[in-house]
């Protein structure tokens, strides 16, 4: 058959259309940057592919970074003031610091407040408007190792609130169960040099730690309780050497506790599901946070939140990912998957039946009446860096006192700039 | 004849253009930069020499100052007499001498990060090998880089064994081009080794001895990674060099006025240390090395 002018100008638009499908296609999807957490691919990747598949047209590019990168690496991101990423993690004490400086966009319109605990409300809120969506919040128990506490013959501590160990009985005990030239040790924090995890060192004995206008440091941090808390922290690695020192990557002292090489880990609730799936035949129990015996018992709480960059080009795709993300069935998934502490009060609802177990009424106790979170100040990023070194610092030794007053004036210096 | 003039500075000129786009240019921002301060949202602020000043009046400075020098003072003569030995040892092509080159030049092709890393873990005072060998040999384990008076040695230690390899091909190369008639007329002469090395080959290694000692001092005033990676500045402030305080300015306390005037702070005193140094190896007749 003879090809016509008509033939041939039909079949090359039939075949331009076909090549350019899949363009459109693609134009058509939207891709979100996001930065989140360094945590397993069996935690995150299930939660990513649930909102990808409730959005077909949305697709995820998801950057995770180790715990100890994150941050400073957001904060190259964020100050050259571009589009990326759309979304990114923030902990909870940052929202501050990151609204003040104009890398949050306010969530109101898409967050409903009478869906999630107050407090958490509180920790995602600046200046009176919210700024990060509540992920999840925290509570530390003290994770202990049954057979090593039975090989020592020494009594473990009771999962009771009521029977709450003193920090002079960890003490005693982890002398008892220690053999550092065995690397074998008798407790440890799971986040060694973290403000998070040590802070309530100081609380319990009555320290506050910042100025209540988060502005002062001086006077604060640097006061009797805190001194006498970390000094207390400094023995466990000179002189009673029962906590492996150097430490500071939070997934070794997890790894050490569930080797059967440390007895005690004060830890967050989280490494309970790692624990048992890791390591099966590990016997632990676990106790409350332990407390000073002439001060009251304090925990560190705080929350993983996530933002979005209010520079971010995709605006609705980004507010479905705020929506999907917070929504009753994928806060479900995500305890299923990294059992941090509820803040959405529908997961209490619905997961009920799992919190019967000995650490959940421990953490509901604890989020009750001893959870403190750390401080508010929009300066609290250069305020937890300058504590962290210090932290790490005292653990090789030298005078506690002098070390927090110096750390004291370097956070005032860097808060300052906040003030206006 | 006319026509040909601008040869030579079409050859340089590619070369020349790399210089400005990666070394003037950026000297030159930072400098700008230096007399500049930043709001909390980002907005650039004219300071004149406020952050120069602020760093003339801060203690903390003056001590990471203080430690810097130290480091250099220590060092930079180290790793330049290690590169030295090294390099006398491989000279002679003897059996086997290409395997040995070939592992002092190993250490060159890790990255400095990756170097971090592995020495962290192998001087972990805790669950560390070298720690492990020196209980297994009966010596007392050592807190290396968890200890205030062992981290800087540790960290010198561990730069020399990243760097001496590197500095080692340029001292061989200059040791290889000096005649072997010199040495041997030396030798004739009575010379013992000693002699010969101080009398013959040093005096001819004036120029690959100054360039390394320039060159390996420039570099280890910006040294960084291991100080990010490893020890944080700590313990105490022990490692708390500038090139670190600059990035903590930049990135921990987001004051990029303060860092730039670091990195300004700097590069002047490796131009004051590196023309000393030239000084220093200048001949006795003058001329520069």
């Amino acid at each position: 058959m003879a090809l016509s002018r008509r033939r041939l100008i039909r079949s090359s638009a039939a075949s331009a259309l076909a090549l350019a499908m899949p363009h459109v296609a693609r134009a058509a999807e939207t891709t979100l940057k996001v930065v989140w957490m360094g945590w397993p691919d069996n935690q995150v990747l299930p939660l990513m592919a649930e909102f990808e598949k409730r959005n077909p047209a949305i697709k995820l590019a998801v950057e995770r970074m180790p715990f100890t990168q994150v941050f400073q690496a957001l904060e190259v991101r964020l100050n050259a003031r571009t589009s990326d990423p759309d979304v990114y993690i923030v902990d909870s004490p940052l929202t501050a610091s990151y609204a003040a400086r104009g890398h949050l966009m306010e969530l109101d319109a898409l967050i409903d407040q009478s869906r999630f605990a107050p407090s958490a409300i509180s920790a995602a809120s600046y200046d009176g408007k919210i700024y990060s969506a509540p992920f999840g919040t925290s509570m530390q128990v003290l994770y202990f190792n049954r057979a090593l506490f039975k090989a020592a013959g020494v009594e473990p501590p009771s999962s009771a609130i009521a029977g709450r160990w003193t920090w002079e009985q960890v003490l005693d005990a982890g002398r008892r169960i220690a053999k550092p030239a065995e690397n074998l040790w008798g407790f440890t924090f799971e986040q060694q040099e973290r403000p998070y995890q040590l802070l309530p060192l100081g609380q319990s004995l009555g320290g506050v730690a910042l100025s209540p206008d988060g502005f002062k440091a001086t006077g604060f941090i640097d006061g009797p309780a805190f001194v006498e808390g970390f000094s207390f922290m400094q023995k466990l690695y000179t002189e009673a050497k029962i906590s492996p020192p150097g430490q500071f990557d939070t997934a070794l002292t997890p790894e050490l506790f569930g080797s059967g090489k440390c007895a005690m880990l004060l830890g967050g609730t989280f490494i309970n599901d790692t624990l048992r799936a890791k390591f099966a035949e590990l016997d632990f129990g676990v106790a409350p946070h332990p407390y000073f015996a002439k001060g009251k018992p304090v925990t560190p709480t705080g929350a993983w939140h996530f933002g979005v960059n209010p520079r971010s080009t995709r605006k609705e795709a980004v507010a479905q990912f705020v929506r999907d993300m917070l929504s009753d069935d994928i806060n479900v998934l995500w305890f299923k998957l990294r059992p941090y502490v509820p803040t959405l009060n529908a997961v209490w609802q619905r997961e009920a039946a799992t919190f019967s177990t000995d650490m959940w009424r421990i953490v509901q106790a604890e989020m009750q009446s001893t959870a403190l979170a750390r401080p508010a100040t929009p300066g609290f990023r250069e305020y937890e860096d300058i504590l962290r070194v210090t932290l790490r610092d005292m653990q090789a030794g030298g005078n506690v006192k002098d070390m927090l007053a110096a750390a004291a004036q370097k956070i005032d210096r860097e808060i300052a700039k906040y003030k206006g | 004849m006319h026509a040909r003039r601008w040869i030579p500075y079409a050859f340089l000129a590619p070369a020349f253009i790399g210089l400005v786009i990666f070394r003037f240019t950026p000297i030159c921002l930072a400098l700008s930069g230096s007399f500049f301060g930043q709001s909390i949202r980002g907005a650039s602020i004219f300071v004149g020499l406020k952050n120069y000043a602020e760093l003339i009046g801060d203690p903390s400075f003056w001590s990471t100052v203080s430690t810097t020098l130290i480091f250099n003072l220590i060092i930079n003569p180290f790793q330049v007499v290690c590169a030295l030995a090294l390099a006398m040892l491989v000279r002679r092509p003897t059996k086997l001498v290409d395997v040995f080159r070939a592992a002092f030049l190993l250490p060159m092709t890790v990255s400095i990060a990756l170097t971090s890393i592995l020495w962290s873990i192998l001087l972990d005072p805790t669950l560390g090998p070298v720690n492990g060998f020196l209980r297994f040999a009966g010596l007392p384990p050592q807190p290396f880089f968890r200890s205030a008076g062992e981290a800087l040695p540790t960290l010198i230690l561990v730069a020399t064994w990243k760097g001496a390899g590197y500095w080692m091909v340029f001292l061989l190369a200059g040791l290889l081009a000096i005649p072997k008639e010199l040495d041997e007329s030396a030798s004739i002469d009575g010379a013992n080794a000693w002699q010969r090395f101080f009398g013959v080959t040093l005096p001819l290694m004036r120029r690959p001895l100054a360039f390394v000692l320039v060159a390996d001092t420039a570099a280890n005033f910006l040294l960084f990674a291991p100080v990010y990676i490893v020890t944080n500045g700590g313990p105490n402030d022990a490692t708390h060099l500038l090139m670190f305080e600059a990035y903590q300015s930049a990135f921990a306390f987001l004051n990029q006025g303060r860092s730039l005037a670091i990195s300004t702070i700097i590069l002047v005193i490796i131009l004051a240390i590196a023309l000393v140094e030239l000084r220093l190896f200048r001949s006795d007749d003058g001329s520069a090395a």
